[in-house]
């Protein structure tokens, strides 16, 4: 397939995942019990005491007693002009609150996926080329352990630990980089359980890799044929993973961002959808599908440029 | 319901005292200390704006707490009375207009100066709101109007004595013209208050610095910050790691750890809000008021306050908290009767088919666990219940239709004003709407029509307190448990004054020692 061609493939992926995902945040508040517009005001009012003239009112206002289709047509034509909508709640628009959000959440993920990856490397390799032996199964038994703590559980231990007890970290917010230290490993774990058991097994078949034999047979110490041939191999199966995690991140981290005051994207996408605040969660979507489609593109890349076959192949083409 | 008991008047009446006593606490951590002037308070609070600070929303709550938003009159805890803020006087000049003398010589924190005309567009905006203030909208006042550069004159729709607690709402903050900008509101430097916001971090926190003008002398604080902290649990850690100086609205849960905190005061105080089991008065089985009053003596409400709870709530006895000037102190926490609940129940007619359904809202965690104890409780006289958690929006056009037997529920009975009375109109008259118990009974809508033109407050408040007795006595729903505001505050903080309907945290007084 022709660069062009993976581009175009690339950009009508990223179309119909965007409108789909859309499509299906537009459905929530039609399917779910209860009235839609009554949520909006029992968000910006609490209580539940709502006159029937001022639900008429503010559907009226924000155009909610169109029909379904109707009201996602309209959505779908300021899309295309660049225009995410008002909030329902706020009236301000949709972009002042997701851009900062996705600032937050991409902090957040990022830092997470960086900590998860230097520390799956190496417990990886450590654990492929100490296999059977006590390190490996030393390492098998934590990353199983960090996989079951939830991060609910495990958000209450550590605050205090390390806020209250020692006076190490902050106990929340998002105003300095120490803020994110508790969050950044409690989201880290189960990456680095899964990143890890990837690694451990692309280290292990690139340890019995044909190449890799015929190399340590000319005479390539073991740590430099561990460095040249076998962990570069053995993270391929690594980038894919990081792909899926960082998408997952993006709006996944709801429980950590509510319990440490982050302003992020898990949050926004989960209070909007609570709130019955359609614009503003159809344009967190938005933006975490373009992102999530974007990295899972550059991921690909990386992958490509990892495979030592392939940079072979490019070096003698 | 038991009534007149000597010995139950007098412990209750008791209690009503030492509530009362608690009803405004205060901080007062190292008085022989000497204030920083250039310290400042970061207060954790519960509540993050989400309206791009309309007035007319709960927002304008952020910025009263912040010290910046204020109104023409103020309703003081203490003394339970409506004072003058930033109008010195107002009088009723006729059954429809009141005219608010505004304080002279008072500047906005831009620097312009709050006259008749700047406060007039400030109220009329919050009029015309799309989803207008519960205190303040077009129902209840008609005009806002300046008569002179220094007077305002209210009209209402109809006679209406609480319109001074109309004032002091929140809602009916005033801003400088500045602040209403073709995209929203913008306090920044915009208020009357102590203190001027500054700057914000979106989803995060306000910072406020002092305001070196404010009208009513100097201000002790250099600044202060309003973290948003939704999350209960991180808000008692923010105390607790020093990080804020006040966290506002401590869960249940984390209360045991903050009292064993010698670094920490936590000042309780009567919320007007009681945790109540709704029951559906338009159908059987509990349209017959034996068998209501059955269900009332099945339930032990100390013990459900100890347990559930954890003691961060008091026993109800009614409608209302014990420590509200229209509470009847007669009245007792329901007793556990079983063997009379049995003959009520008997009496009743009631023969069971199938089980009650108690709806337990996950909004409030604890309803789950009260809803077990009920459900256990109400075995006991021969009743079958099964508990369902659902969101109460998902169960709220349903429960309005009627068609429910039980929900578990809370309600703020002082709804933005520091008076029951639209509570008592919306939430039990005939024509009440938001009447979730669907009861009805004309003696009770008199007594709430003449409440709401009574002009003289201990009268009025005599009318509230037979209207409890009438909902009592017609024990039209189980009010389980009145809650308690909880404060965190560090040991540096002094003349914290806890305000149970979070309206006031950064005021000019309060202090922070080095």
């Amino acid at each position: 397939m022709s660069p062009l061609a993976t581009v175009l493939r690339r950009v009508v992926g990223l179309g119909a995942a965007v409108l789909l995902s859309s499509f299906a945040v537009f459905l929530v508040p039609f399917v779910s019990p209860g009235d839609p517009v009554r949520a909006l005001l029992r968000a910006r009012m609490d209580i539940g005491e709502a006159d029937e003239a001022t639900v008429q009112a503010y559907a009226e206002q924000f155009g909610l007693h169109d029909p379904m289709l109707v009201q996602f047509g309209r959505w779908l034509g300021r899309f295309f002009t660049g225009d995410m909508g008002l909030s329902h709640i706020s009236g301000t628009p949709v972009a002042d609150q997701v851009l900062p959000a996705i600032g937050v959440t991409l902090s957040l993920a990022g830092g997470t996926l960086l900590v998860a990856i230097l520390v799956s490397i190496v417990l990886g390799v450590v654990s492929a080329t100490r296999a059977g032996q006590w390190p490996d199964r030393l390492i098998t038994s934590m990353t199983h352990a960090f996989i079951a703590i939830p991060e609910y559980a495990l958000a209450p231990l550590l605050v205090l630990l390390f806020a209250v007890r020692f006076s190490l970290l902050p106990s929340a917010g998002y105003d300095s980089p120490a803020s994110l230290v508790l969050p950044v490993f409690i989201l880290a774990l189960r990456p680095i359980s899964f990143f890890t058991v990837a690694v451990r097994s692309g280290v292990r078949q690139a340890l019995d890799s044909e190449h890799v034999l015929a190399a340590r047979a000319r005479g390539l110490g073991r740590t430099q044929a561990l460095m040249r041939h076998v962990v570069p191999h053995g993270l391929l199966p690594l980038w894919t993973m990081v792909g899926v995690w960082f998408a997952g991140l993006l709006g996944g981290s709801v429980i950590v961002e509510v319990i440490f005051a982050i302003p992020g994207m898990g949050r926004l996408i989960f209070d909007a959808i609570i709130n019955g605040d359609i614009p503003v969660a159809q344009g967190g979507v938005v933006v975490v599908v373009t992102c999530a489609v974007l990295v899972t593109g550059i991921i690909d890349l990386v992958h490509k440029l990892s495979d030592p076959n392939v940079r072979i192949g490019v070096r003698h083409g | 319901m038991k009534l007149g008991r000597l010995s139950a008047a007098a412990g209750f009446a008791a209690l009503a005292l030492a509530l009362a006593a608690c009803s405004s606490t205060s901080a007062s951590s190292a008085p022989e200390k000497a204030a920083d002037p250039e310290a400042r308070v970061v207060v954790a609070n519960f509540r993050a704006p989400i309206s791009n600070w309309a007035l007319e929303s709960d927002d304008a709550y952020v910025l009263s707490i912040a010290g910046c938003l204020e109104t023409l009159a103020k309703y003081d805890q203490g003394t339970k009375t409506v004072e003058p803020m930033l109008a010195t006087s107002w009088k009723q000049s006729s059954d429809t207009e009141w005219d608010f003398e505004l304080r002279k010589n008072v500047e906005f924190q831009d620097g312009t100066i709050m006259d008749a005309k700047a406060v007039t567009a400030s109220l009329n905006h919050v009029l015309k709101a799309t989803a207008p203030a519960r205190a303040v909208n077009p129902k209840t006042i008609k005009k806002v109007e300046a008569l002179d550069a220094d007077t305002v004159r209210v009209t209402t729709p109809a006679a209406d004595p609480l319109l001074p607690y109309r004032m002091a709402s929140v809602n009916a903050g005033v801003l400088s013209p500045a602040a209403y900008t073709e995209t929203g509101i913008d306090p920044m430097n915009h208020c009357t208050g102590p203190f001027a916001p500054v700057s914000e971090k979106a989803g995060q926190s306000l910072t406020l610095d002092r305001n070196e003008n404010y009208w009513d002398g100097d201000v002790k604080l250099a600044g202060g910050e309003i973290r948003y902290i939704t999350e209960g649990a991180t808000r008692a850690t923010q105390v607790q790691t020093g990080e804020a100086d006040i966290s506002m609205s401590i869960p249940a849960t984390s209360l045991a750890a903050l009292e064993a905190d010698k670094q920490i005061s936590v000042l309780k105080a009567d919320s007007p809000r009681t945790s109540t089991l709704y029951l559906n008065n338009s159908r059987a089985p509990f349209d017959n008021v034996d068998l209501r009053k059955a269900v009332t003596m099945a339930l032990d409400l100390p013990a459900m306050a100890a347990s559930v709870y954890e003691g961060a709530a008091q026993p109800a006895t009614g409608p209302f908290a014990p420590s509200e000037p229209w509470a009847n102190p007669d009245l007792g926490v329901p007793q556990v009767n079983i063997e009379e609940a049995k003959k009520l129940v008997e009496a009743s007619g009631y023969k069971q088919e199938k089980p009650l359904e108690i709806i337990a809202i996950t909004e409030r965690a604890e309803f789950a666990g009260v809803g077990a104890i009920i459900q256990e409780q109400f075995k006991q006289i021969g009743l079958k219940a099964n508990v369902v958690t659902k969101s109460y929006g998902a169960v709220e056009p349903d429960v309005l239709a009627g068609k429910y037997d039980m929900i578990l529920s809370q309600r703020n009975r002082m709804i933005d004003i520091a008076d029951p009375i639209g509570f008592l109109q919306a939430d039990y008259s005939c024509e009440g709407g938001y009447n979730l118990s669907h009861y009805c009974n004309k003696d009770y809508d008199e007594l709430i029509n003449q409440a709401l033109v009574e002009k003289d407050e201990a009268k009025r408040h005599d009318l509230y307190r037979q209207a409890g007795d009438i909902l009592a006595e017609d024990a039209v729903n189980v009010w389980l448990v009145n809650e308690q505001a909880i404060d965190g505050v560090g040991s540096k903080v002094q003349g914290y004054v806890q305000d149970p309907l979070t309206r006031y945290v950064l005021t000019k007084d309060l202090a922070k020692i080095k």
